[in-house]
């Protein structure tokens, strides 16, 4: 049996105690009762290339679609083009994931400026992270001042990305974790989610948020009866009801 | 190589290489060029300056030939066709003079024609930038009348492809604007594509869609009952499902959607919830960061303006609270300032229950902070907002807002820039001069009243108009050195030629300002005596070629309140009334007696009482002339009149007639 599936069995048979007023539900009668929760196996499937799809994991996908007969919601190859896009931006290659995004659609950055400024705070970061200090102050200069100009908050971000040149020890300043890839992972997800809206898909997964009402579910019914719970998501394991 | 290093050489050399014979490096200079102006506005308008435009539309313009004449498109026309579409797309993006820009390079017919493109990609691109020309307002008009035109529209709505039928939305939204329009659409089935998008379609479907019916459904009850009617409500219950919608633009659509409809249809949507519902989904879009929670405010106005009913129900979710919260965070985009304050100002307008939790809640000084904000539709918008706030007679009375927080910043608006500021900042004194009390010497102080007589000689009737409205809010009931400080600051000319003015809106304002001056005090009747008479002069030559009811009222209530002075007055009033008639044998009096305005009967009445009052020696030569005119037996005719006020005046001027012995 797999995690996935005790896990919205768990879900689906919390909500059905909700309806009701028994106090403490020993294991043996939990399990039954999650034995008689009727889940339908494209649903699941559904709910994994979902997962898959919106992730970018397009092997995966794949090899999914072919071994479990799932088609996904999404054209595959979309997903190859966005992947690259977020990979490029990871690794701090920001132009051309500026040009991938502009091939793929030119609206997208068109009709977004806060996304395109922080693609462009983002290629300033890296020519500063390389010690291209006169070329990054001719690009802040050129092409992040007249955003700033336009916008509070974009000038508020400019100046704390240029504060970076002033610093001798760029790890150690308080602005420091702009040259964390962290920064990265920020951008490109920005970036991943833009395109998903884009191609009118949704931009996150649908599998997090069943695991976040499955959790509140629990809490809820926490109040109401004591009963076998999940408490580790990663193993699903029931735990027995403490007396 | 990163183009980190911006050579200020770079633009024209950028442009050189464009003009290049090479296939392959036209389309990099092409993808280049794109590259550099997306979400660039500063890009954009240099490019545009060194003619950039012209130059893609040209390459656009052969390549598109070189498709027709060999009959095929290989890879780097393609390629050529999609970058220079881009291209041009991107200058047309929510930049007008890009637009412009384009339609006038000639690219507009050249882009159509990619559309019948084999490759899918020349077609997107073709759309696309099409698509960013329909959205501004330069777009070229469609004729939907046309039958040919029609079926082009038709073929865009059914194409699969999202960037085509979104085009044909877009140019519904944009172009549609006549009843004509809208039914040729209707008739040619249109709605029924849209809704179908509107259930099946994917989201920037569902949204162009949403945009499209609220342009043609726009004033016009007949095509929204031919909807919503056979169907039986299906299609509107699937726009009401949309403003529940998880994507707040949609939300946003859906509801802008639906009040079309209910202020074309008012029996539409009259439930009560439903109304709610919108309500409660509009003040929560204003959470959302962006362009849709910027437009919200406009969509709650366009709810609520002129409706008592639905502005309680805003009351009772807390609008104007929620209103005040945005407000108050600050750093607000100037279209979202502009329309939170219309909102406050729509909120306030006619039930006192709003102003007065508005001036609860404080939000007066946040309002006067924004009247001092360097965007100008931002000031309008305040200055409409305290319009609205200052019809609160309860506030006014107690002289809540004749402060100098409010007045100073006002009367600085008098010399604003822009005509519109100086209008709405007009209306707003208008009002808080009503002040009951007499402490209008702020007002005074700080320079207005002067101001208000220069702007009275303003080039723009409308600001001529609204000063003269302050002016005379002013001198209402006020002492008479404040009236005497008026009078001798616009001078007797001066007033009698704004009388004689030629628009009459500013007519009517100085009659009623003459009205307010003369109101009351013996010595102030001299005022139209001043320089021979100009004054009266000026009253009598109006009325006898009065455009309006309302002038007239105006003009014979001064001559009324003239008329109540003593016996050198009553003389001048009387040859004012005969004086004009000139060879018409009709004076303007029986003219008015008969209108069928109400206000100016009265008006009129009250003052032939005045003039035949018995105490005064003169009254019975008086009651001659006017029994000879004709006027006694015209005002015996309206003893029934239906209007009380008339018939009880009516009645006095006969006893006063019967007391020197009527016939």
């Amino acid at each position: 049996m797999s995690l996935f599936w005790i896990a919205i069995r768990q879900l689906a048979e919390i909500e059905e105690q909700m309806a009701s007023s028994k106090k403490v539900i020993t294991r043996g009668e939990w399990e039954k009762r999650l034995n008689d929760v009727k889940i339908r196996k494209e649903d699941m499937n559904k709910l994994v290339m979902n997962f898959l799809v919106t992730e970018g994991y397009v092997e995966a996908a794949e090899k999914f679609w072919m071994e479990s007969g799932t088609e996904p919601d999404i054209d595959l190859a979309t997903i190859t083009e966005r992947m690259a896009v977020k990979k490029a931006v990871q690794c701090g290659n920001v132009d051309d994931a500026i040009e991938k995004v502009n091939d793929l659609n030119p609206e997208i950055l068109d009709t977004n400026p806060q996304l395109f400024f922080h693609l462009q705070q983002q290629r300033l970061i890296e020519l500063i992270r390389n010690g291209k200090i006169e070329a990054a102050l001719e690009f802040a200069q050129e092409e992040l001042a007249p955003r700033g100009e336009e916008n509070q908050s974009f000038l508020e971000e400019l100046e704390r990305t240029v504060s970076l040149l002033a610093f001798e020890d760029v790890s150690n300043c308080p602005v420091g974790e702009l040259l964390d890839i962290s920064q990265r992972l920020k951008t490109a997800s920005e970036v991943n989610a833009a395109i998903l809206t884009s191609q009118s898909h949704e931009k996150d997964p649908k599998l997090p948020s069943l695991l976040k009402m499955l959790i509140w579910a629990q809490n809820q019914l926490d109040e109401k009866a004591t009963y076998p719970r999940i408490n580790d998501l990663s193993n699903a394991t029931l735990e027995e009801p403490t007396v | 190589m990163p183009s980190a290093t911006i050579n200020k050489h770079r633009p024209s050399e950028l442009l050189s290489r464009l003009a290049s014979d090479e296939p392959e490096l036209k389309v990099r200079a092409l993808r280049e060029l794109k590259n550099q102006i997306i979400g660039n506005p500063t890009k954009k308008l240099s490019f545009l300056k060194l003619g950039a435009v012209p130059a893609v539309a040209g390459i656009l313009a052969d390549s598109i030939d070189e498709v027709t004449d060999n009959n095929n498109c290989n890879g780097n026309t393609s390629n050529i066709l999609v970058q220079s579409a881009a291209a041009l797309g991107s200058f047309a993006c929510g930049f007008d003079a890009g637009v412009q820009a384009v339609l006038d390079a000639g690219a507009f017919p050249n882009l159509l024609r990619l559309l019948a493109n084999p490759n899918e990609k020349v077609i997107d691109a073709g759309a696309r930038a099409l698509r960013m020309i329909y959205q501004s307002k330069l777009a070229p008009k469609y004729d939907f009348l046309q039958q040919k035109n029609m079926d082009f529209l038709i073929s865009l709505l059914n194409s699969e492809k999202e960037n085509v039928s979104g085009l044909g939305a877009s140019i519904i939204t944009r172009s549609c604007e006549t009843c004509l329009e809208q039914k040729a659409l209707f008739d040619a089935g249109i709605l029924r594509k849209l809704s179908g998008l509107l259930e099946g379609g994917s989201l920037s479907q569902r949204d162009a869609s949403l945009e499209s019916l609220a342009t043609i459904f726009r004033n016009n009850p007949e095509v929204i009952s031919k909807f919503a009617g056979p169907e039986i409500g299906r299609p509107l219950s699937s726009i009401i499902d949309l403003a529940k919608d998880r994507y707040p633009r949609t939300r946003l659509l859906a509801c802008m959607c639906l009040i079309v409809i209910r202020n074309a249809s008012p029996h539409f949507l009259q439930d009560i919830g439903i109304k709610t519902k919108i309500i409660h989904i509009l003040l929560e879009l204003l959470d959302d960061p962006g362009q849709v929670g910027d437009e919200a405010p406009f969509a709650f106005s366009s709810l609520i303006a002129q409706k008592e009913d639905l502005q309680k129900l805003a009351l009772e979710a807390n609008a104007i609270d929620k209103l005040h919260h945005h407000l108050k965070k600050g750093s607000l985009h100037p279209r979202r300032y502009k329309g939170i304050l219309l909102a406050l100002a729509d909120m306030c307008s006619k039930l006192e229950s709003c102003r007065s939790k508005f001036l609860s809640l404080q939000v007066l000084n946040l309002v006067a902070d924004a009247l001092t904000d360097h965007n100008a539709g931002v000031r309008t918008a305040a200055c409409v907002c305290l319009k609205s706030v200052t019809r609160s007679i309860k506030n006014l009375s107690a002289g809540y807002f004749m402060n100098e927080i409010i007045v100073i910043p006002l009367v600085q608006l008098f010399l604003d820039p822009s005509t519109s500021v100086q209008v709405a900042a007009l209306g707003a004194v208008s009002n808080i001069m009503v002040d009951f009390t007499t402490r209008k010497s702020i007002f005074v102080q700080c320079g207005g009243m002067k101001q208000l007589v220069q702007l009275a000689k303003s080039m723009e009737s409308a600001v001529r108009s609204n000063a003269l409205w302050a002016l005379k809010n002013l001198v209402f009931q006020a002492d008479n050195r404040l009236k005497e400080g008026v009078f001798s600051e616009l001078t007797a000319s001066l007033l009698s030629s704004l009388i004689s003015d030629p628009e009459p809106s500013v007519q009517e304002q100085a009659l009623a300002l003459v009205r307010n001056l003369v109101d009351g005090c013996i010595n102030l009747i001299e005022l139209v005596f001043a320089e021979d008479g100009y004054i009266l002069g000026a009253i009598g030559r109006q009325l006898q070629c009065a455009s309006k009811a309302e002038i007239g009222i105006q003009g014979m209530y001064a001559l009324c309140n003239v008329a109540s002075g003593n016996e050198f007055h009553k003389e001048a009033v009387i040859q004012q009334l005969f004086t004009q008639m000139g060879d018409k044998n009709q004076s303007f009096v029986i003219k008015f007696l008969q209108s069928n305005d109400s206000q100016l009967r009265t008006a009129t009445v009250w003052t032939i009482v005045n003039l035949t009052c018995p105490s005064s020696p003169g009254a019975p030569g008086r009651l001659e002339k006017l029994r000879n005119a004709g006027i006694i037996s015209q005002i015996k005719n309206m003893v029934n009149d239906p209007c009380v006020d008339v018939k009880l005046r009516v009645r006095t001027v006969l006893g006063q007639s019967m007391a020197f012995g009527d016939n």
